[in-house]
């Protein structure tokens, strides 16, 4: 293991002291436990928004808590669900009397803490309290049939369902509203990753998972979930292309829909790989008819170390599209009115 | 059974954890990511704590406040659940000082039903709940002569580890191990076994 830490154990905390340091009058922190932060501007009577989850992943999920998006997340250790005391003491300082939204990523623990959050905030406090659980990676399972939960994954395409739901309870949309417009937002966007190396939590010191120096997995997850083929490394265009066929067909995005596109890397993948990415992506969906909206690249939902990268694409409308157009101020992600 | 009987059989709960700990992770190891014997020997460990720190008499209130604790010290998935059973159990039995046979016997329906609705698996699908349910349905057919033995948490203690023995066979529906399919039906449960340690320690405690 080969990591600018001090000690495994400190980790986490020591990385929360240093993100409070850096941005003192954005976020702060509720109730004295760093894993619990906040907005440090209040909004009177606007619908809060919480998420949560492991660490490992930044700017996910702290990194969207700021203006025009997230109002609050509790923090767990790496790849470790945050506790549901946790959460309710985000929920209670952010909710400003118009309700909380949960907005959080489809693994069981963090689904099991988040209900058990609702249903305190519920008992013991008289928060209301809403739920979407945003599962997008095609790779993880099959689409939900009709009555039955979705098995997906949440991965990287909740950037846009947080960057919808924010902007939508900024212009003062109700708790009812803001959750149509998550629940919209989920059911437009699908994701799929491709992995090339582990990454490895500090406190087990070796990598997650084995995988050849000539080798790459098709849609593994972010903390290592097994994917749907692993092979050997092909040419950017070539794992494009069996990313994104899965996607288009999914959705399915047809010839005349209009796109946001994400390409996001896994925490060690360079930009220059990404954009390569992209310039596929595009040929591709030109190809297609599919008219791109407005196109993100960088790393928005890592894993550590890991070498690799996922493509989402969000169906956007005219309403979707008003909320992505709309600023963002975190000190993760920043936005002027596109 | 009183405040000091729950607060008994939590430390008994804790110690079996512990005890065995390494099983557990070996189980696990072979389906999840190894870490139930963990999280049950911290999480049970938590319960016990907070239950001999607290002093209520009210044996509700005392298995919620176990269940919080609970929650708080293992966040995963099965800590999470195994504080939803004492939760729930503790909603149901909220401003009882003594329990009687039937009471006593609903703790483990309610406990059952709180980890039922968190985790939203059915009977059959080789989880906890596999284990739990011949105890709590052997538990509820002894509480009707009106009184509950050490024969009787005896008695469910076995009803549990037999239908731990049962996992092997099932085919998994949930979790990690579920990404097996078919392959599951080789492994035992370790929900289950966590289960059959549960009416282990409630056995030790009737017994003492």
């Amino acid at each position: 293991m080969k990591k600018i830490i001090n000690t495994p154990e400190n980790f986490i905390p020591e990385m929360l002291e240093g993100i409070y340091a850096a941005h003192p009058g954005e976020v702060t922190c509720a109730g004295e436990d760093l894993h619990c932060l906040v907005n440090a501007r209040k909004h009177p009577g606007k619908v809060g928004i919480a998420t949560g989850g492991g660490s490992g992943h930044l700017p996910l999920f702290l990194g969207y808590v700021g203006e025009g998006m997230l109002d609050g997340c509790s923090i767990g250790d790496v790849f470790q669900s945050p506790s549901p005391e946790q959460m309710l003491a985000v929920t209670k300082e952010i909710d400003q009397g118009a309700g909380v939204l949960y907005i959080y990523g489809n693994y069981n623990g963090d689904i099991f803490n988040f209900d058990m959050a609702a249903e305190m905030a519920d008992m013991e406090e008289d928060i209301r309290v809403e739920s979407v659980v945003a599962g997008e990676d095609v790779a993880s399972a099959a689409p939900a049939a009709e009555g039955e939960p979705n098995k997906r994954r949440g991965v990287a395409g909740i950037f846009f369902v947080y960057k919808c739901a924010g902007a939508a309870a900024a212009a003062g949309k109700d708790l009812d509203e803001v959750k149509r417009v998550a629940e919209k937002a989920c059911a437009n966007v699908r994701t799929m990753g491709v992995a090339l190396t582990s990454c490895t939590v500090p406190r087990l010191g070796h990598p997650s998972f084995e995988i050849g120096e000539d080798e790459m997995e098709i849609g593994m997850g972010i903390h290592g979930e097994p994917g749907i083929r692993r092979g050997k490394l092909k040419s950017a265009d070539e794992i494009v292309d069996e990313m994104l066929e899965p996607i288009l067909k999914d959705l399915p995005f047809r010839e005349g829909d209009e796109v946001a596109v994400l390409v996001n890397g896994l925490g060690g993948t360079p930009l220059e790989e990404q954009y390569v990415m992209f310039r596929r992506i595009r040929q591709t969906l030109d190809a297609r008819g599919i008219k791109v909206y407005h196109t993100w690249v960088g790393e928005f939902a890592t894993s550590m170390e890991m070498a690799g990268a996922s493509i989402s694409l969000m169906r956007v409308d005219t309403e979707l599209k008003e909320y992505l157009a709309a600023p963002a101020d975190t000190p993760f992600y920043k936005q002027f009115q596109l | 059974m009183k405040a000091d009987g729950l607060r008994a059989f939590l430390r008994a709960a804790a110690e079996r954890m512990a005890e065995k700990k390494d099983w557990l992770i070996e189980l696990d190891s072979r389906a999840g990511d190894s870490d139930l014997g963990l999280t049950m020997s911290d999480g049970f460990a938590a319960a016990a704590k907070a239950a001999g720190d607290s002093d209520l008499e009210d044996i509700g209130k005392l298995a919620y406040t176990a269940g919080k604790a609970m929650a708080s010290a293992v966040p995963s998935t099965m800590g999470t659940l195994m504080a939803s059973g004492l939760m729930q159990a503790g909603k149901v039995l909220k401003g009882k000082e003594e329990l009687d046979a039937q009471e006593e016997a609903a703790f483990f329906e309610a406990y059952f039903d709180g980890v039922q609705q968190r985790g939203k698996a059915k009977v059959g699908e080789k989880t906890f709940l596999d284990g739990l349910w011949p105890a709590a349905e052997s538990l509820k057919a002894a509480a009707e002569k009106g009184r509950l033995t050490a024969e009787d948490a005896e008695n469910a203690a076995a009803a549990a580890e037999q239908a731990f023995e049962n996992t092997k066979g099932m085919k998994a529906v949930h979790g990690r191990m579920a990404i097996r399919g078919e392959a599951s039906r080789e492994l035992y449960d370790p929900g289950a076994a966590v289960a059959m340690l549960l009416m282990r320690a409630y056995a030790d405690t009737k017994k003492a």
